[in-house]
C-alpha cells in the first residue's frame, strides 16, 4: 500500500528528473562557470602533453635527424615521409634531405618520437594549428625545425671527440683506439 | 644410386644423401640454424661459430655448417646449451659491432639484427671502446664499413671460390681483421657485386643506392638482365617508381643468384635523363616534339604512299636483339604482312646467325644441345675465341665451377695471355691454353683435328658409319703441315696432341664458341669445323656434349627463332621451306611475301643506290655500330622515310624522319630467350617513362593506321600466338630442355653435306706477319667487348661509367717497351682510313702484337675499321684493323 | 727487381714446393731481407712470380707479425702480448719500454734505432715475459734487464742477455 503511494508521489513530483537535475539545480543556485573562455583563457597543460611534432637540433645548431626512416616505419597513419641521402661533402654520413609530415593525419600517438634512435623528434606543447587551408598542414623540414627551435630552447649538447666514421650518433669516445699494426 | 643416411633433427626424421651438411639437412625439415659464415655456394669455413648445435654422443657442441650428417645422428638445435652458445657468440660479435643500424643500409634485412633480436639480452657486458677502422677511401660503387664486419669472410671466399677473382683480402688478424683490396689502394676488381649480396651484415653495401631506401619500402620485380646472352634472372627493386637496386636471390634463375658488374650496377640506364619521352618528327630539318597521333599518322601516310609508288620491296626493317620475343615476332610479322617484304634483319646478323647456320647445317638444331648444367658437369671444355669471363660472365662462372669444383679439363683458344690479375682470366684455369692472334683460331682448331686424325683418336663407330666423311676430313688435315700450324698459332704440335688426348679421353665434352669466331670471317664455317671435331672424337650426340655458340646480346637467340631475319621464318624454319610457309600462311591467313629479301648490309647498299626507299629501325643503331667506311650515315640519309623506335637519340635516330620513344626492358613485359635457348619472363619493374610505349604496341598501332591491323591486348597474347606457331616454345620452367641433334640431318651431313666448302674450311688461310718479329710501329687493333659494358646501351648507366668511362688502348707491356709507350701516354693511332687519339693501358693479358680497344667507346676507333661481308651468311665483319701507333704530340 | 737480383735463390725456393704458392713465406722473407720491410712493389712482384693476386700476398703479410709493412728501426723490439706473457706482466714490460723509449707500439724512435711492436706468441711461454729483438730472444725480463739490454744495444749493437738466435736454423756445414 505504502509502496504504491510512494511510487505515485514520485510520479507526480517528477522525482527522477529532480535527481537527474540535482547537479544542475545546485549550480543554478551557486553560479560559478567551469567552461574555459578559450582563447582568452588557456588551460595548464600536463607535463606529458602530446602536441605538435618538431625536429630538434643540437646545441651547435646541427640537425639531430640522421634520416633513418624509422619514424616513417613506426607511424601508424603514414604521416611522415623521409627522403634520406648522404651529406654532401661528407661521404657515408646520412641525413634527411627532405622531411615531410602531413599533420592532417597525425594521431599524436608519439610512436615516431619513441622510434627515433637519436631523439631528433619531440612533441611540443603547441596545439593551436587551426588553418583555413589543409595544405598548410603538410609541414616540411624547415617548418618542423622552426617549431623545434621555438619550443625547445634548451638543446642537447653535441659531444666532442667523434670519429668521422662513427659520428652517426651522439656518442663520444673517450679516446680513439689507435690502429694496430 | 646415391647413398643416404637417416638422422633426426629436433624430432624430425629425415633421410638425406650422404655428405649433406647438418645445416642443410636442418633447412630441409624447416629448422633454421643461425649462421653467418655458411653459404650454400661456399665451402664450409666454420669461423663464425654461430651454427653450434648439440649432437647426441658428441661431448661438445658442433658446428652444423661443417658437420656432415651421419647415420642415426640425433641433432638438437634449440636446447638451453645451444641457446647459451648463440648468446655468447653474439655477445662477442656485438662487442665490436657499432649498432649503427639506423643509418645502415642493411638494417631490416640484416642477419645479425635478426639473430640479436632472437637470442640476446638488450645489454652488453662489454664496456671497452669498440674498434674503429679508419677509412682510406670512399669507393664509387662498393662501400665498405669495416666497423660493422663480423669477419665471416663470406665475401673473401666468394671472390675466390665462385668468381675466381681474389681481389679481397682479410688483412690483419683477430678482431682487427679488415677486408681490404691491396694495402691502401682502391678496390680494383670485376665489380660483380657478389660481396655486397653475400655480406650478412652492412659491412659491404652498394653505394649506388646508398641511403635511398629501407628494405620494407621496396617493390620487387623478377625479370631478366638485358646485357648479354646469359639471361640472368634479376630482381629489380623499386621505390615509388624509382630504380633502387638490383639483386639476384640465391638459387634464382639460370645464374643461380650470381651477377656481373653489368647486371648488378648497370640498371640506371632505364631512368637516364636522356631517355626520349615524346615522339619526334622532322620539320624543316629539325627533330621536334610531336604527339603520338601526328607522328604515327605521318609515318603511316608516308609509308603507304611509298609502298604504292615503289612497291613493298623498297622497304627494309631492322630490329635490335635487345627487344623481347614479342617485339621481334610482331616486327617480322609487321614487315612481312603489313609492309609485305622479306627485307628483315636483326642485330643477330652481327654474329649469332653464323652459329645458328652451322648448327642447322650439321645437326639440324638452331640452338644449343646442352645447357648450363651440362657445362658445369662437363669433363672437358673447349673454349674457342671467347674471353668468356668478359663477354658472358655467367657462362664463365659455369666454366669456372666445372674446372674449380669438378676438376674438368679446360682447353682455351683465345687471343689472351694467362696473366694473373684481380679481373679473372679464364686462361689461368686452362689445362691447355693456346694464345693465338685473332686470325689463329682456325689453325688452332685444325691443329686439334689433325691431332685427332694422326693420333688415331677418331671414334670407331663414326669411322664405320661414315668412312667417306672421315676419309675426306683426314685427307684435308693431313695436307696441312704441322710447321704451318705451328707458325700460325705459335704453339707446338706436341701441345695440340696433348690437348687433344685430354679432350678425347673424357665422356662429356662441351665446346663454347665465342665472338672471336662468330664475328670473324667465315664464323659459320669454323663453327661447323668445331662440330666436325666433336663428330670425329665421337662426342657428338652423346648426352651433355655439344657445340654452344655464345650469344652476345640478350635476345640474339630469340631474334633468330622469331624469324627476324630474311632467311628464317618463326620457328626458325627456312624462309623457302614450303611446308613452313604454308603453315604460317594458314595461321596468319595471308600469303607470305616471296623473294629473297635483303640483309643488313644489302639494305644499306640498297639505300645508297636508291633501290630502298624506307626503313623501320627498332632499337638498333647501324650508324653507331658499323664503321663510317661502311657509308651507313650517307645511305640512311638518302632514305625517303626512316622511322626509328629508340630509347635514346642515337646516331641513327638523329637521321630519322620520325623517332618514336620506346620503353626499356625495365618497363615492359615479355620474354627473352637466352643463349642456351631458355625462354624467360621479363616483367616490368617501373611504369613507362614519359610517353614511351613498348615496341610491339607501336608496331601494332602503326599496323592499324596502315590498314592491316595486328591488334593484341597485351604481350601475353602475342606470346600465345608464338606458341601456337612454335609448339612448346618457352615452357617457362626452371631449366631449358635442349633439343637433340636431328639424326637425319647429321646423317645427310656425314654422307654428302660436309663436302661443300670443305676445302675452304680446311685451309690455314694467309698469315699476317708474325707479330713478335715486327720492328715497325704497327699493331693489330681489335675492337672488343669488355666486362663492364654491353654495346653502347650500358654506356648510359652511371654505375658502370664509374668503373669504365672511356676507352683505352690496351697492349702488352712488351709492345709498350718496343714502341716506347708507358701507361697513361696519349697515342695517335692511325691507318689509311683515319686516325684517333687515345690513352695507353699496358696489360699483361693482351698478347704481343695485338691492341684491344673497347667497342663501347669506339666513336673514334670505328674510323680505322673496314667492313667486309661474309658472302655466304651476309655477316659484316669490322672488328679488327692493322694500325700504326705513335706517341701523340 | 727481386727476380733479377735473387734469381738463383728464388729458383731454389720454388723448387722446394710441389705447390707454387707454398713459396710465399720464404719469398716474403727474401723481400724483407732486401729492404728491411716488405714493399708494395715486392708484394706485387711476388704475386706475379707465384701466379696469385697481390691481395693474397698482402693478406699473408698482414697476418704475420714478423713481416713488416713499414720501415723499422735498427732494432725491432717485438714484445709478446699473448696470454701466457700477459699473465706474468707483459703489459708492465710494454709500459716500461714505452717510457724508456718514449714511443707507443708501432712507432720508431726519432734516432731510428728502436721500433716497438706488440706481437703474438713467440713460443717461449715458459720464460715470459719475453721479447724478440731482431732475431734474438730475451726472456724472463725485468725492468733492470730491459734497461741493460737497451743500453747494450745502444752501445755495442748487441747484448749478452740474448738467448737466441732461434729464427734461422744453424748451418751445420759451417
Amino acid at each position: 500500500m505504502m509502496k504504491t503511494f510512494n511510487a505515485w508521489l514520485k510520479t507526480i513530483i517528477f522525482y527522477e528528473i529532480l535527481i537527474g537535475m540535482k547537479a544542475t539545480l545546485g549550480h543554478l543556485l551557486r553560479y560559478k562557470p567551469i567552461t574555459l573562455q578559450y582563447p582568452h583563457e588557456k588551460r595548464t597543460l600536463p607535463d606529458s602533453y602530446r602536441g605538435m611534432l618538431a625536429l630538434l637540433r643540437y646545441d651547435d645548431g646541427t640537425e639531430k635527424c640522421v634520416g633513418c626512416d624509422l619514424c616513417e616505419a613506426a607511424c601508424p597513419s603514414r604521416v611522415i615521409k623521409v627522403i634520406s641521402a648522404e651529406v654532401p661533402g661528407e661521404p657515408t654520413k646520412r641525413y634527411s634531405k627532405e622531411y615531410y609530415m602531413d599533420m592532417t593525419r597525425c594521431l599524436f600517438c608519439g610512436l615516431c618520437v619513441d622510434a627515433c634512435p637519436v631523439d631528433a623528434l619531440g612533441m611540443t606543447r603547441e596545439y593551436e594549428w587551426a588553418v583555413y587551408d589543409k595544405r598548410q598542414l603538410r609541414l616540411n623540414k624547415q617548418q618542423l625545425l622552426a617549431i623545434g627551435d621555438r619550443s625547445f630552447p634548451v638543446r642537447e649538447k653535441r659531444l666532442e671527440l667523434q670519429h668521422p666514421n662513427v659520428a652517426f650518433f651522439n656518442v663520444a669516445f673517450r679516446q680513439m683506439p689507435p690502429k694496430e699494426g | 644410386m646415391v647413398e643416404t643416411v637417416k638422422l633426426t633433427i629436433d624430432g624430425h626424421h629425415i633421410t638425406v644423401p650422404k655428405g649433406t651438411l647438418v645445416i642443410e639437412a636442418a633447412r630441409q625439415v624447416g629448422v633454421m640454424v643461425p649462421h653467418f659464415c655458411y653459404h650454400p655456394k661456399l665451402k664450409p669455413d666454420a669461423n663464425c661459430r654461430m651454427c653450434l648445435v648439440e649432437i647426441e654422443k658428441m661431448p661438445k657442441l658442433q658446428t652444423a655448417c661443417s658437420t656432415p650428417a651421419a647415420e642415426g645422428m640425433v641433432v638438437r638445435t634449440a636446447t638451453t646449451v645451444v641457446n647459451e652458445a648463440h648468446k655468447s657468440v653474439l655477445e662477442f660479435i656485438l662487442a665490436n659491432h657499432p649498432l649503427d643500424c639506423p643509418v645502415c643500409d642493411q638494417g631490416g634485412r640484416c642477419d645479425l639484427q635478426d639473430f640479436s633480436h632472437e637470442y640476446t639480452p638488450t645489454t652488453s657486458r662489454f664496456i671497452e671502446v669498440k674498434r674503429v677502422f679508419p677509412k682510406e677511401y670512399f669507393s664509387p660503387l662498393i662501400e665498405t664499413q669495416m666497423n660493422r664486419c663480423v669477419q665471416c669472410l663470406r665475401c673473401v671466399r666468394y671472390c675466390d671460390e665462385v668468381m675466381d677473382v681474389k681481389a679481397l683480402a682479410p688483412s690483419g688478424r683477430g678482431t682487427m681483421t679488415e677486408i681490404k683490396h691491396f694495402t691502401h689502394h682502391e678496390l680494383d676488381c670485376e665489380f660483380c657485386g657478389g660481396c655486397v649480396q653475400i655480406c650478412p651484415v652492412g659491412a659491404i653495401t652498394s653505394r649506388l643506392s646508398m641511403y635511398e631506401f629501407r628494405p620494407w619500402m621496396l617493390k620487387r620485380a623478377d625479370t631478366v638482365c638485358t646485357y648479354c646472352g646469359d639471361g640472368c634472372q634479376i630482381t629489380i627493386q623499386t621505390k615509388e617508381n624509382q630504380l633502387i637496386e638490383v639483386m639476384s636471390a640465391q638459387g634464382a634463375g639460370r645464374n643461380n643468384g650470381d651477377l656481373c658488374a653489368r647486371g648488378f650496377f648497370g640498371y640506371h640506364v632505364s631512368t637516364h635523363p636522356d631517355r626520349l619521352q615524346h615522339p619526334l618528327i622532322r620539320r624543316n630539318g629539325e627533330l621536334v616534339q610531336a604527339t603520338w597521333e601526328d607522328a604515327l599518322e605521318w609515318v603511316a601516310e608516308t609509308a603507304i604512299r611509298l609502298k604504292l609508288a615503289h612497291g613493298p620491296n623498297a622497304f627494309g626493317g631492322l630490329i635490335g636483339a635487345r627487344c623481347t620475343n614479342e617485339d621481334l615476332y610482331l616486327f617480322q610479322k609487321f614487315m612481312r604482312l603489313v609492309v609485305g617484304t622479306n627485307n628483315i634483319d636483326s642485330s643477330a646478323r652481327y654474329g649469332q646467325i653464323n652459329g645458328v647456320r652451322a648448327l642447322r647445317r650439321v645437326q639440324g638444331t638452331s640452338r644449343w644441345t646442352v645447357t648450363f648444367d651440362d657445362i658445369v658437369s662437363a669433363e672437358a671444355l673447349l673454349l674457342v675465341g671467347t674471353n668468356v669471363t668478359e663477354t658472358n660472365p655467367i657462362t664463365g662462372l659455369k666454366v669456372k665451377e666445372a674446372v674449380k669444383k669438378r676438376q674438368a679439363t679446360l682447353l682455351t683458344i683465345e687471343a689472351l695471355e694467362p696473366a694473373v690479375g684481380t679481373i679473372s682470366n679464364i686462361a689461368n684455369l686452362a689445362a691447355h691454353h693456346f694464345s693465338v692472334q685473332p686470325d689463329g683460331f682456325k689453325p688452332a682448331v685444325l691443329g686439334l683435328i689433325k691431332a685427332v686424325v694422326e693420333e688415331n683418336l677418331v671414334s670407331q663407330p663414326l669411322a664405320q658409319k661414315a668412312p667417306g666423311y672421315v676419309q675426306a676430313v683426314s685427307e684435308a688435315v693431313r695436307r696441312l703441315s704441322w710447321q704451318a700450324i705451328e707458325r700460325a698459332t705459335g704453339s707446338s704440335s706436341q701441345s695440340f696432341i696433348d690437348a687433344t688426348r685430354s679432350f678425347t679421353r673424357t665422356a662429356r665434352a662441351v665446346i663454347l664458341v665465342g665472338q672471336g669466331v662468330l664475328r670473324a670471317p667465315d664464323g659459320s664455317g669454323l663453327t661447323a669445323t668445331l662440330l666436325d671435331l666433336l663428330l670425329l672424337t665421337g662426342h657428338h650426340g652423346l648426352p651433355g656434349c655439344g657445340v654452344a655458340p655464345l650469344a652476345e646480346e640478350n635476345n640474339d637467340q630469340g631474334a633468330v627463332e622469331m624469324g627476324a631475319a630474311l632467311e628464317y621464318l618463326p620457328g626458325p624454319s627456312d624462309a623457302n621451306d614450303q611446308a613452313a610457309r604454308a603453315r604460317l600462311a594458314q595461321a596468319w591467313k595471308e600469303e607470305l611475301p616471296k623473294g629473297p629479301g635483303k640483309s643488313l648490309m644489302e639494305m644499306i647498299e640498297g639505300a645508297r643506290t636508291g633501290s630502298l626507299k624506307a626503313m623501320f629501325i627498332v632499337g638498333e643503331n647501324p650508324a653507331g655500330s658499323l664503321p663510317p667506311s661502311a657509308g651507313t650515315m650517307e645511305a640512311l640519309q638518302s632514305l625517303d622515310l626512316l622511322v626509328c623506335q629508340e630509347l635514346f637519340l642515337t646516331e641513327t635516330a638523329r637521321l630519322a624522319h620520325v623517332v618514336l620513344p620506346a620503353c626499356s626492358y625495365a618497363e615492359k613485359d615479355g620474354t627473352f630467350t637466352n643463349t642456351e635457348g631458355h625462354v624467360q619472363s621479363v616483367r616490368h619493374a617501373i611504369e613507362l617513362i614519359g610517353e614511351s610505349r613498348p615496341d610491339w604496341e607501336i608496331l601494332s598501332a602503326l599496323s592499324v593506321l596502315m590498314g592491316y591491323p595486328l591488334e593484341y591486348g597485351d604481350a601475353k597474347e602475342i606470346f600465345k600466338e608464338i606458341r601456337s606457331l612454335i609448339p612448346g616454345y618457352g615452357l617457362l620452367g626452371p631449366a631449358p630442355t635442349p633439343p637433340r641433334p636431328d639424326q637425319a640431318v647429321v646423317e645427310s651431313y656425314l654422307k654428302t653435306g660436309y663436302s661443300s666448302g670443305l676445302a675452304e674450311r680446311y685451309t690455314l688461310g694467309e698469315r699476317r706477319a708474325a707479330s713478335g718479329e715486327r720492328k715497325d710501329f704497327s699493331l693489330t687493333l681489335l675492337v672488343t667487348q669488355t666486362l663492364f659494358h654491353s654495346g653502347k646501351f650500358s654506356t648510359r648507366a652511371k654505375g658502370l661509367l664509374q668503373v669504365q668511362a672511356e676507352g683505352a688502348f690496351s697492349l702488352n707491356p712488351a709492345d709498350g717497351t718496343r714502341l716506347g709507350l708507358a701507361e697513361g701516354d696519349r697515342v695517335r693511332v692511325s691507318n689509311d682510313l683515319g686516325e684517333m687519339t687515345t690513352t695507353v693501358k699496358l696489360q699483361d693479358r693482351v698478347p704481343v702484337g695485338l691492341a684491344l680497344f673497347p667497342e663501347h667507346f669506339d666513336q673514334e676507333a670505328r674510323r680505322l675499321l673496314r667492313v667486309s661481308t661474309d658472302p655466304a651468311t651476309q655477316v659484316p665483319y669490322y672488328k679488327s684493323a692493322s694500325v700504326k701507333v705513335e706517341k701523340a704530340k | 727487381m727481386l727476380r733479377e737480383k735473387y734469381k738463383a735463390e728464388i729458383d731454389e725456393i720454388l723448387s722446394r714446393y710441389p705447390l707454387r704458392r707454398s713459396a710465399l713465406l720464404p719469398l716474403l722473407y727474401l723481400a724483407q731481407k732486401e729492404e728491411g720491410y716488405v714493399t708494395e712493389a715486392a708484394m706485387k712482384e711476388i704475386a706475379s712470380i707465384l701466379k696469385i693476386t697481390p691481395p693474397q700476398v698482402y693478406e699473408t703479410v698482414t697476418f704475420y707479425t714478423m713481416l713488416n709493412l713499414r720501415p723499422v728501426g735498427k732494432f725491432h723490439i717485438q714484445v709478446c702480448k699473448s696470454l701466457m706473457c700477459a699473465l706474468v706482466g707483459s703489459d708492465t714490460l710494454l709500459g716500461w719500454l714505452e717510457v724508456r723509449l718514449g714511443i707507443k707500439p708501432g712507432n720508431t724512435t726519432k734516432d731510428g734505432l728502436f721500433t716497438l711492436s706488440k706481437v703474438e706468441c713467440l713460443a717461449a711461454c715458459g720464460t715470459g715475459p719475453m721479447m724478440q729483438i731482431n732475431d734474438d730472444y730475451y726472456e724472463r725480463l725485468t725492468e733492470e734487464k730491459v734497461d741493460r739490454i737497451l743500453a747494450d744495444l745502444k752501445r755495442d749493437g748487441t747484448s749478452s742477455l740474448k738467448s737466441g738466435p732461434f729464427m734461422w736454423p744453424e748451418r751445420t756445414d759451417g
